[in-house]
């Protein structure tokens, strides 16, 4: 569960998000949507623990892991040291348990990290993630940079997790359609302040979100 | 020709000295960005406690560790005041570094007095290959190895030497998965602060030491270190040993005192070209 | 009108002070306004460059050596002088061209090493007068007349105080002084807005270092006397600690950070030499000092004492006006 109560955060004097308030309940997976500099990797790295709030509150149950942009492994590490410092918080140091969950990480497991394509990184992310044992996952940017089979297969491992383990998912997403397609419902977030929300649904047949998500050249 | 083999080995016992103070810089540097003027202090805090130590009795051995330890408590206490504070840049930390190493001078002055003390080492000398070396030497070049290899396997294959590491590679991805990149670079200070002892441990035997030793022990392992752009261990081993080797070489042809001059031009133009090459790089990039 | 009267008040002080001043105080007052001097010029290349030198004192050498060669050769002393600073700068400009490529903490060790290999030099090289270095530098004089007693070294050296900050004073509040401030915060910025960033820094790196240039020329008249052991390594230091404290890029800052810091260190030294102190007690208190007021300003006052004191005055002063509204 995630719950974020009036959440303000500043850098200095520009203010990233604007008294915003969503939630996400236990096993639900919901999307925010937004343009660059919305502010949806503040709230991503709030939601992490890694930014304090300015005011308001945020607050979720268990343990928060985050995805971060741009993969962020690291890159002089082995794909095994990846995972294995995934689990720091956990004390879970034996990546075998991922290996079970994305068997393609088994393979990978000597390569250094740096060297990887795009979508195995993005896979080592998500193992590292899930070597904390979450019962949250903040996902900032799945499927950027990545062809659309590379994120199908990552987006069914995502499903698959939070539907029958009940992991709580946050997608943050440029790419609109994969976040319909996932999520039942969705945040719309500008400029640090939530414009809209809803039923995925709904929101697709709404003009303002139409043209601006699904009207562009996003596939 | 054993002359030469005497200088080499010597030199090499130079290099290792250097070798130790030049990968804690790096260890250090890979860990919190931060250039530590106050390296060379460590090793002067540790041979000043050793030859203490000594003289009051301690045996070998035990006043060496015990001097080590100092010294990775120094280097615990310079890392709290450099980067103990949020929102410290490398650059002041630097200036904190730099200032830890003038106070650092009015505590030696104070409880060791500000004339060169020494300590014994081991005694007498060997025949290696038809040359004659100090058994000093010797330790100081196998104990450097027997450090490199523990560094290696402590970076390697163990977990705490893994997120160093890690905070190293990438410093927000080690916050993203829990690693407090603060105490980590605490942990590089206190390990620069035992390598920087364990040189001064070995080099105190071998030349007298005082309180300013230290920026001639600091330039010289930042020239090391600059070989390996401050980040890479091997090159900066092979450049402490080169550096050791020339120097030695420079004293024994009768270039004795130009020794500084040779490893501080070294040092200016290894940086000099590095620039070059880097804004070569940045202009590609952009 | 305040700052006008303010500084005619001080300028009328400095001028007062040689002839109040006693024979133990004028040699501080002499060698305070010199450490200004190199003070502003540290200053101007941290604030506004913003690069670290830990080898000004390098620049002051030459600054005493070239003036004190010439003299020693012949030279009418007030053409040493002027040398002073401009082979400083030359040298600056020589050295300052593939240094300044180094950034951040390879400038400063950079710089460092550059001031090594100076004193080492001067302390082997023949016409340098080796460890020893050059004595019975002529009294400072100017066609027939000479210069007597500290009272006059004191208003030369103010003079020269003067003259460095009205030429700060010119430059930061020229056009390129304006760009130097935007290449203190970010070089790429600057650099991407047209600035000629290389150029500038070398420029005031030059300036800096003619600064100091002069502190080192008038130095060398009045002690008569320079030798490698004059500009220990600390003395750099000491520059930057003055800087730090009394906030970069602030031209009076810098005098009143070089006052502070040679007061406190006056009054300690005055402390140390009481009875019962160790004989060790004015170098530990000095080093101290040092170490303590750079560590503490770097990270609790990073603006500088003298911009945390009007920040704090001027907040003071607005605060009454808030409350009216």
């Amino acid at each position: 569960m995630i719950d974020v109560k009036d959440l303000v955060v500043s850098y200095g004097t520009a203010t990233a998000l604007d008294h915003l308030t969503l939630t996400v309940g236990r096993g639900e997976m919901v999307a925010l949507l937004g343009p660059n500099g919305a502010g949806k990797s503040t709230l991503a790295n709030t939601l992490a623990g890694l930014l304090k709030p300015t005011s308001g509150t945020v607050r979720s149950d268990g343990r928060v892991a985050l995805i971060p942009e741009g993969r962020q492994l690291f890159p002089d590490l082995s794909v095994a040291d990846n995972l294995a410092l995934g689990g720091w918080r956990s004390g879970q140091r034996d990546p075998s348990l991922v290996y079970d969950l994305l068997p393609r990480l088994a393979e990978l497991a000597g390569r250094r990290a740096g060297v990887l394509s795009g979508g195995e990184q993005q896979m080592v992310a998500f193992g590292r993630a899930m070597m904390s044992r979450p019962d949250v996952l903040v996902v900032d940017e799945l499927s950027l940079g990545l062809a659309p089979t590379v994120t199908a297969d990552l987006a069914a491992h995502l499903t698959a997790l939070n539907s029958e383990q009940g992991l709580t998912v946050l997608l943050i997403e440029q790419n609109a359609r994969l976040a319909f397609e996932l999520c039942r419902r969705a945040y719309v977030l500008e400029s640090g302040r939530l414009v809209t929300e809803g039923e995925c649904a709904v929101l697709a047949d709404d003009p303002r979100v139409a043209s601006a998500y699904l009207g562009g050249a996003i596939t | 020709m054993s002359a030469f083999l005497t200088y080499l080995l010597n030199g090499l016992a130079v290099g290792c000295a250097i070798a130790l103070i030049a990968s804690g810089l790096v260890a250090i540097h890979r860990v919190t960005g931060v250039v530590n003027f106050a390296q060379g202090t460590f090793a002067v805090v540790a041979g000043l406690c050793t030859s203490s130590l000594l003289g009051l009795g301690f045996p070998h051995g035990l006043s060496e560790l015990a001097a080590v330890l100092a010294a990775a408590v120094a280097g615990l206490l310079t890392g709290l005041a450099a980067i103990g504070k949020r929102g410290t840049t490398p650059l002041s930390a630097l200036i904190v570094t730099l200032g830890v190493g003038v106070l650092a001078y009015a505590v030696e002055i104070v409880l060791w007095g500000d004339q060169p003390r020494s300590a014994p080492g081991l005694a007498g000398s060997m025949i290696v290959a038809g040359a004659r070396i100090q058994t000093q030497h010797l330790l100081v070049i196998g104990v450097t190895t027997a450090t490199f290899v523990l560094l290696a396997l402590f970076f390697g294959r163990t977990y705490l030497g893994k997120a160093l590491t890690a905070c190293a590679s990438n410093p927000y991805a080690a916050r993203v998965v829990g690693i407090d990149v603060r105490k980590m670079g605490l942990l590089a200070f206190a390990l620069g602060g035992l390598l920087g002892g364990i040189a001064g441990v070995l080099v105190t035997p071998l030349r007298p030491i005082s309180f300013d030793t230290d920026v001639t022990l600091i330039v010289n392992g930042f020239a090391a270190a600059v070989f390996g752009a401050l980040t890479r261990p091997v090159v900066t081993l092979i450049g402490a040993l080169l550096l050791g080797v020339a120097e030695t070489m420079a004293a024994g042809y009768g270039y004795g005192s130009h020794q500084l001059e040779v490893a501080l031009g070294l040092m200016l133009v290894v940086m000099i070209v590095q620039a070059g090459r880097r804004s070569v790089i940045s202009l590609e990039s952009t | 009108m305040i700052r006008l009267v303010a500084g005619l008040l001080i300028a009328a002080v400095t001028l007062a002070l040689p002839s109040v001043l006693d024979e133990s105080a004028l040699p501080v007052y002499i060698l305070l306004g010199l450490a200004a001097m190199v003070t502003v010029g540290v200053s101007l290349l941290m604030g506004y460059a913003g690069q670290v030198s830990l080898g000004q004192g390098a620049f002051y050498a030459i600054g005493a050596y070239t003036a004190a060669l010439l003299a020693l050769n012949g030279v009418p002393p007030l053409a040493g002088l002027i040398a002073a600073p401009v082979v400083a700068a030359l040298s600056a400009l020589v050295i300052g061209t593939p240094l300044l490529r180094l950034r951040g903490h390879h400038l400063a060790f950079a710089t460092l090493a550059m001031q090594l290999i100076l004193l080492s030099l001067a302390g082997q090289l023949e016409f340098t007068g080796g460890d020893i270095g050059l004595q019975a530098i002529p009294q400072f004089s100017v066609g027939s007349w000479e210069a007597e007693g500290a009272t006059t070294y004191a208003y030369l050296t103010w003079a020269g105080v003067a003259l460095v900050m009205l030429v700060t004073h010119n430059v930061i509040t020229s056009r390129p002084g304006r760009a130097l401030r935007a290449l203190a915060t970010s070089e790429t910025a600057a650099a991407s807005s047209g600035i000629p960033v290389g150029r500038y820094k070398l420029t005031v790196f030059a300036l800096s270092a003619a600064f100091a240039g002069l502190a080192g020329g008038i130095y060398c008249f009045y002690t008569g006397y320079v030798a490698p052991g004059s500009f220990p390594v600390l003395m750099s230091i000491q520059y930057i600690v003055m800087a730090v404290v009394g906030g970069l890029g602030t031209t009076w800052g810098a005098v009143i950070g070089a006052s502070a810091i040679t007061l406190l260190l006056q009054g300690l030294n005055t402390l140390s030499s009481l009875p019962g102190m160790p004989t060790y007690a004015p170098s530990v208190f000095s080093y101290a000092v040092y170490a303590l007021v750079l560590i503490v300003v770097v990270l609790f006052l990073p603006q500088g004492l003298l911009p945390a004191v009007t920040d704090r005055l001027v907040r003071r002063r607005r605060e009454p006006s808030v409350r009216t509204r």
